[in-house]
């Protein structure tokens, strides 16, 4: 093998005088019989080879001093901006308005730098040196982002001083302040921007510009790559280099948490100061009412369930609450309306079908019994169709999974020294991925699925994952009673409740979780693959809409008469079963 | 009181350990656990849980013989060596090595050019298996009939040299010197076939074959000083020696192998020994030897037949009991139980023993041990029929030895 790579070198070695080349290792010639090596090295012929991050970038004169091998100079606040307006595109594409992007997202990142003090300030947060203009800048060009143009002069630094900066621009990191941003001092302020807060910000954004992906959603386009979030910095213009510490900074090897996120968009809320939001309207999509529709539709349940749903979101006074964050400014708090959609589907549920592991089954096999014609809902057809579909799913999100490719083209490496090896690794890695991709026939990479709101479809189509269940009715479950439509169900059951700590408790699930009743948790787990949460997220959310119910004062005082066409109010009757007392307020 | 607690409590331990004893207690297991692959840690990143996802479905695929599902996942699992963890990625590098070659193995569609292409990358990945990959490969070149190629990756690998790393791997440096000498043997075996098939001699051919010789015969001589196993590189390299009639160095390497107390007890290497010694019409002393010490190794081998005809052509009557024992011994082992030559050869024995007069006392002698389990072994009613049925001849041969090997018992294996 290696008579190919040192054909035609025929010069005798210095020391011994032999005509007997290797190749070794790092790819430098060296002679077989004394091993000793010259300075020779093999010419790479290797089609496939990739050169890697050190690139000859554009060289081009103007006042800005470029170094041509390194690009120009750039900080950390730029990059996330990029990387911003790619995923805001993103989202654009797939159809969000864009007021989102120009009017809403932009005022948050400027508010933010603002706040953060790294730009739009007297006294920016890092380096002094850099002589940063101050808020008369320039608005209307302020909205191009999309233009490398004299917007970059406001955070980038002026020419004049680039003589004494240059000499202290870190050799560690192609941005300019990457060290400083790691630094300890500025952690601790915890302003700094990471790749998770991209994600936080523009959940804040659709939220206040009352756009109806909900962050359930947002995760699950970034999971399946129709918005850039791994590798987004591969997208950044190329003057902008990335080196060293920045990798430390841009690459992320997983897609935050539903909780993660959340968590981070209240603490960014009370970074911000925000004002209050504007109100979400009964008619937005975003409302319970109109989203627990599109979550019933998923999971394949009546229509008529709908009525139901809305009932306890009046009881529970969330349809109020919810029309505006609330702008406590110790404690903001973000609504989750897909998690709480999906609690007040399940509390309905356990109201008119008791999921006690008894009460359900009962009563789906009086349904079966007296249902002559198949148009009443089942709820063991429903659990059958939905299990099967669910496993289906399942799988098919594990093989997704097993099949995702992180890694990207142009990798990014903490240290030069790490650098050679990982780069050689890379492309052993690309030669045994090519050759298997010739032989299965099967190109790497998974498929691009279309995004949609919904996880299942149900139908009669080829594809369909089973026949619908939409148009059943709910006769077997309620009756008129005085008039009145009330579920055959008259009994509710609770968890236990104990008192625990406010601040140290996340969650009792799995304690509690072997002595819930397995249709309940069932259900729980299909909600949570349809939102990708956590089980015991969405059960903290459940409790949460029954205390609320619980508590609530509207269903002793007002009794309200609807004139609509749909039977008047329910009078469910519940009883709550809390087995210890104290309930934690 | 205090001594009375003490003698109490030492008879309740004991009723404690009875009732443990009875019960179906909970004991710990002694097996060893398997250190799972495929566990799921606390921090996982998505990048981890992707690579943990593929090569468990590459591992089912694997179990269940989906050779193409297992390809198609092999494909997404490289950008595993782009782990920024050291460990990880060299644990992978072997498993990626590994389960690589298992599926082209089975593959319908792969080809040589793929089975190169992943040894190539695969060596040089990393120094830990540069040797094992190089010999495995060469193995897979000559399974399939490229001896050449074979023994070009061999000389390659032997010239590697890694510091501290293939100073460790010694024995792996031992084992490529030693195939790459087998496979010079079989180029030579070629190029002597070949050059035996022309009429003419072509001198340079024949330089050839002689350099083979050559570089076979330094390295094989290195390696068989080494103790061990090495039944084929010894076979190849006396055959050479024999073809050049370097005979002297042929016996010393044979006997070497065979005598030599450093190396494992190998029976084949006393066959070897013998085979060749008869090849030369040794005498019949120096064939007694070996096979004595054969004998001691391996009773039941398939030259104790000649070992014994050699024992009875000699002259002392010491030499015809023993050629008894060794019979009856070969006929100890089951395997020998239908085998005609070897009851013939004991009926010979039996009639040569019968010249001397105290041959009773010598009978009854060696079957004295014998007695209990021999008429189960071969002279039940049961192995009556099926002699009768399959092998007549021989049936007659047992029946007439019924009598003088077991006098005092009446059997019921009788002739007709």
């Amino acid at each position: 093998m290696d008579d190919e790579h040192t054909a035609g070198f025929r010069e005798p070695c210095a020391q011994c005088a032999a005509v007997d080349w290797g190749v070794s290792d790092e790819g430098r010639f060296y002679c077989r019989s004394c091993h000793n090596v010259i300075e020779r090295t093999r010419e790479v012929v290797d089609p496939n080879f990739t050169p890697g991050s050190t690139r000859i970038s554009t060289i081009s004169r103007g006042s800005r001093t470029k170094r041509p091998e390194r690009g120009r100079q750039w900080m950390i606040c730029e990059g996330f901006q990029f990387i911003l307006r790619n995923q805001a595109d993103a989202l654009l594409r797939l159809g969000v308005s864009p007021n989102f992007k120009d009017d809403v997202l932009c005022q948050l990142w400027r508010l933010y730098l603002q706040k953060s003090r790294q730009a739009f300030t007297h006294n920016p947060v890092t380096s002094s040196k850099f002589k940063v203009r101050g808020l008369d800048s320039d608005s209307d060009s302020a909205a191009e982002l999309s233009v490398v143009s004299a917007n970059e002069t406001n955070l980038s630094c002026t020419a004049e001083s680039n003589a004494e900066s240059s000499s202290e621009w870190s050799l560690c990191s192609g941005s300019v302040d990457a060290s400083s941003y790691l630094s300890a001092r500025l952690r601790r302020t915890r302003g700094l921007m990471s790749m998770m807060k991209t994600l936080a910000l523009i959940h804040l954004a659709l939220i206040w510009s009352a756009e109806t992906l909900t962050l359930s959603d947002l995760l699950r386009l970034v999971n399946e790559g129709h918005v850039p979030y791994v590798n987004a910095y591969e997208e950044l213009p190329d003057e902008m280099k990335l080196e060293g510490k920045d990798a430390l900074i841009f690459r992320v090897e997983a897609v935050p948490s539903h909780q993660t996120v959340h968590k981070e968009a209240e603490t960014l809320l009370l970074f911000l100061q925000l004002p209050a939001f504007p109100p979400v309207s009964r008619q937005s999509l975003l409302h319970p009412s109109l989203l627990s529709l599109r979550y019933l539709m998923d999971a394949n349940l009546p229509d008529e369930l709908h009525l139901w749903v809305c009932r306890l979101v009046e009881r529970t006074g969330m349809a109020d609450e919810t029309l505006h964050v609330s702008d406590r400014l110790l404690r903001p708090v973000l609504p989750r309306y897909d998690v709480q959609a999906a609690a007040l589907i399940i509390v309905t549920m356990k109201l008119l079908f008791g999921l006690d592991d008894h009460t359900e089954w009962d009563l789906s096999n009086q349904t079966g019994d007296q249902d002559d014609t198949g148009d009443l809902f089942n709820l063991r057809r429903w659990y059958r169709l939905l299990q099967a579909a669910l496993i289906r799913a399942q799988q098919r999100r594990d093989r997704r999974i097993a099949r995702k490719q992180w890694k990207a083209k142009k990798p990014l490496y903490d240290n030069k020294r790490e650098k050679y090896s990982m780069i050689k690794n890379k492309r052993i890695a690309e030669q045994v991925q090519s050759c298997f991709e010739r032989l299965s026939s099967c190109p790497v990479g998974v498929d691009r699925i279309n995004p949609s709101s919904f996880r299942f479809c149900w139908g009669d189509e080829d594809g369909a994952d089973g026949p619908s269940l939409h148009q059943k009715k709910l006769d077997g479950v309620v009756t008129l009673k005085l008039d009145v439509l009330t579920p055959l169900n008259s009994t509710y059951w609770h968890p236990a409740l104990k008192a625990c700590k406010l601040r140290s408790c996340s969650s009792h699930y799995s304690e509690v979780e072997p002595t819930l009743p397995r249709t309940f948790v069932w259900l729980l787990q299909l909600f949570s693959f349809l939102l990708d949460v956590k089980p015991a997220y969405l059960y903290e959310e459940v409790l949460k809409v029954e205390r609320r119910a619980i508590n609530s004062k509207t269903h002793r005082r007002k009794r309200r008469r609807t004139r609509a066409k749909t039977p008047a109010e329910t009078k469910a009757k519940t009883r709550t079963r809390t087995q210890r007392g104290q309930e934690n307020r | 009181m205090d001594d009375l607690e003490k003698e109490l409590r030492p008879l309740d331990d004991l009723e404690d350990s009875s009732d443990d004893n009875s019960s179906i207690g909970i004991k710990k297991s002694k097996l060893p656990l398997v250190n799972p692959i495929c566990e799921e840690t606390l921090k996982e990143t998505g990048f981890h849980r992707s690579t943990r996802g593929c090569l468990e479905q590459i591992r089912d695929a694997l179990l269940h013989h989906r050779w193409q599902e297992a390809a198609e996942y092999m494909a997404c699992y490289p950008q595993m060596l782009e782990n920024t963890t050291h460990s990880a990625v060299q644990q992978s590098k072997e498993l990626i090595w590994r389960i690589s070659t298992e599926i082209l193995h089975h593959h319908p569609n792969s080809r040589l050019e793929d089975y190169n292409n992943i040894y190539e990358r695969m060596k040089h990945s990393g120094v830990k298996h540069y040797l094992m990959i190089c010999l495995e490969h060469s193995f897979h070149l000559m399974l399939n009939g490229h001896i050449e190629d074979a023994k070009h990756q061999l000389s390659v690998a032997e010239s590697w040299r890694h510091g501290k790393e293939s100073a460790a791997q010694y024995q792996n440096t031992k084992l490529i010197q030693a195939y790459r000498s087998l496979l010079d043997y079989i180029i030579w075996c070629d190029k002597k076939f070949t050059h035996s098939k022309t009429d003419h001699h072509d001198t340079g051919d024949n330089q050839d074959m002689h350099s083979y010789f050559r570089q076979a015969s330094v390295n094989l001589k290195e390696i068989l000083k080494n103790p061990g196993v090495w039944d084929p590189f010894i076979l190849s390299y006396v055959e050479m020696l024999e073809f050049y009639e370097d005979h002297e160095e042929a016996l010393k390497v044979l006997n070497d192998y065979a005598y030599d107390d450093t190396f494992p007890p190998n029976p084949n290497a006393h066959v070897y020994l013998y085979q060749y010694l008869k090849r030369h019409n040794a005498t019949d002393k120096k064939l007694i030897k070996v096979l004595k010490v054969l004998h001691v190794l391996v009773p039941s081998h398939e030259l104790m037949l000649e070992y014994s005809s050699l024992l009875l052509q000699s002259e002392k009557k010491s030499d015809h009991q023993k050629a008894l024992g060794v019979i009856l011994e070969m006929l100890d082992f089951a395997c020998w139980r239908g085998n005609l030559d070897v009851w013939k050869r004991l009926k010979a024995i039996i009639q040569k023993l019968q010249l001397q007069e105290d041959w009773k006392d010598v009978v009854s002698e060696k079957m004295a041990a014998r007695k209990d389990w021999w008429p189960a072994l071969h002279f039940t009613r049961f192995h009556a029929s099926k002699d009768s049925e399959e092998n007549p001849e021989l049936k007659e041969v047992k029946a007439s030895l019924t009598k003088i090997l077991c006098p005092d018992l009446t059997l019921k294996y009788s002739a007709g």
